[in-house]
């Protein structure tokens, strides 16, 4: 025992680089401790997961929707309803020259006899067409515009169909994509709200944990103090752990709506055929999944440094 | 260097220190004595700023201890070591990161860290069991890997309570043998004990303490 043993006089470093050094040291050793209780770990990262995978699902969803509704307007069709006394001759004449403009793309006669049939069996009421004396309908024109036509574009388009001779009545069902964007705009903002309350419920699950991981080193903490750590040295694991959980967890929600799509993929792009579209689904793909993760880090992050703020500093050396 | 001026501690209805002034100078090693319950871990606790004075005056280093707040707390302990009876050792990692605890906080480079770690564990004669967890350790062993914590960083006071309080005598005399040579190469030492047989055979101040009055050792 000889209190003299003499070794090199060293200080310590300059407090920025011994700063980040211990963060480097802090974020490995938390990253590390995530894998010495591997259950525990991956309960609290799941839980996150799954609460961050919903807002995602509707999120990625919402996007689909989006894409496929976009691709529908685009294939908008009018209908022009001609006088009731004009000729067939006259009618796929019109057709033929309103084909010739630059913002029609294909025209279609249809005679008011198959018309007429059309629309009985369309409401499959095949024996209405013999209980009536006469047909009440004209001949009519399916009108299909250029698919680059903007709204107002089509409707100038509208405008001017309507004030041709012959032409009775157009129809260009607005509304139907009046209320798609709206029926979007809503699920919108319920993704949004859903997504606040869901990083909100992941926020206090990763604070819950922290709170746990706080109680479990209270001795470690102590001895810091005493010993002359700040809050800042003891806070940094557990800012480190959090960040892990959160981001992982991001991950494994990411990785959750990834199998959510895959399950739903056969009949979604079913659907989205029937709906004349040639989109397959698709789900967050890389960037939103890179999105979620770092989503899922800053919710840890965050619930992390609010949890040590309010249970570090009851924690004194006694 | 450590100064108290008139100094109370007041616990609801229970004085801890009454009035209590002494200077301790630099590099002195003195002991604090007196029956349990008499104010002695009070007072390296008002030191260690783990407690305020009720009334009176701490000045250490010329500074008056009350205008040390937040953050500056944490800093200002890092000038001491403090060896605890119950040794307080982190029973989750090695010996070698208890001891290069006080070194991380302070920041020193992972290369200086494990000379002084090993430096300081062959003063107390532990070269050689880094390696190992405390908890394999002997109570006399794990006092002086907390002594060994104490010192790492090199501070210029080492202050100890009841640091021989759970060993025997031989070990006993072997831990303040320890503490007297640190005194030796400069460092001012303040070990708060009620072993008055043990401590009378060394040859310091003996500061004595009776139900938080100072009754002897004021003057040297
Ligand atoms: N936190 C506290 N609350 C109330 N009383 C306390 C507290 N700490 C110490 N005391 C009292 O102060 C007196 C001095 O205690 P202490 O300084 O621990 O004595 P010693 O270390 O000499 O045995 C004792 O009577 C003790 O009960
Ligand atoms: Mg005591």
């Amino acid at each position: 025992m000889n209190a003299t043993v003499p070794d090199a006089q060293v200080g310590p470093r300059p407090a920025l680089v011994s700063w980040f050094d211990h963060h480097r040291r802090a974020a490995v050793q938390s990253f590390l401790r995530l894998w010495r209780e591997p259950i525990q770990s991956l309960v609290t990262c799941l839980a996150v997961g799954v609460a961050l995978a919903l807002p995602a699902a509707l999120w990625a969803l919402l996007q689909n929707v989006e894409a496929v509704s976009g691709s529908v307007q685009t294939a908008a069709r009018f209908t022009l309803l001609l006088d009731q006394n004009t000729p067939f001759e006259v009618a796929t004449q019109l057709a033929a020259e309103l084909e010739g403009q630059a913002n029609i793309d294909d025209v279609e006669t249809v005679d008011r006899a198959d018309a007429l049939k059309d629309f009985a069996y369309g409401i499959g009421l095949n024996e209405l067409m013999d209980n009536l004396d006469e047909n009440p309908l004209p001949h009519l024109l399916h009108l299909h515009p250029d698919k680059n036509l903007s709204s107002a574009e089509l409707d100038a388009l509208f405008i001017s169909l309507s004030t041709l001779e012959s032409v009775d009545q157009v129809v260009f069902d607005t509304q139907w994509q009046a209320r798609l964007g709206a029926a979007i705009a809503t699920a919108r903002r319920l993704t949004a709200g859903v997504g606040v309350l869901m990083v909100l419920g992941a926020a206090l699950i990763l604070g819950n944990t922290i709170r746990l991981g706080i109680e479990a080193r209270r001795e470690e903490i102590t001895v810091i103090k005493l010993i002359g750590g700040g809050d800042g040295f003891a806070r940094r694991p557990l800012l480190y752990s959090g960040l892990w959980s959160g981001a992982v967890g991001g991950l494994l929600g990411a990785v959750l709506v990834a199998l959510l799509f895959g399950f739903l993929a056969g009949p979604a792009d079913e659907l989205f055929t029937l709906y004349g579209s040639d989109q397959t689904v698709s789900g967050l793909g890389f960037k939103g999944a890179f999105g979620l993760t770092v989503a899922g880090g800053l919710a840890g992050l965050v619930s992390a440094w609010s949890t040590a703020f309010i249970h570090l500093r009851r924690i004194q050396p006694r | 260097m450590i100064s108290f001026e008139r100094v109370s501690k007041r616990f609801e209805r229970h004085d801890a220190l009454r009035d209590v002034s002494l200077e301790i100078a630099r590099e002195e090693m003195v002991f604090l004595t007196g029956h349990s319950g008499a104010g002695k871990s009070t007072m390296l606790r008002l030191l260690m700023l783990l407690d305020r004075a009720t009334s009176g005056r701490l000045v250490v280093n010329g500074k008056d201890v009350a205008t040390i707040r937040g953050r500056q707390v944490a800093r200002y302990r890092q000038d001491f070591g403090f060896v605890f009876q119950d040794h307080q050792l982190l029973f989750d990692r090695s010996i070698f990161d208890n001891v290069a605890l006080p070194l991380d906080i302070a920041g020193f480079h992972p290369r200086d860290v494990g000379r002084r770690v090993r430096a300081a564990l062959d003063k107390v004669g532990l070269l050689g069991r880094e390696s190992a967890n405390p908890a394999v350790l002997s109570g006399g062993e794990q006092q002086r890997v907390g002594i060994a914590r104490a010192v790492v960083a090199r501070p210029k006071v080492l202050v100890a309570d009841e640091p021989t309080g759970n060993l025997d005598p031989g070990l006993s005399a072997e831990i303040m043998a320890l503490f007297e040579a640190f005194h030796r190469v400069g460092v001012t030492v303040i070990v708060a004990s009620h072993d008055l047989a043990l401590i009378s055979r060394l040859r310091h101040r003996i500061i004595t303490l009776k139900e938080g009055r100072l009754v002897g050792g004021v003057g040297r």
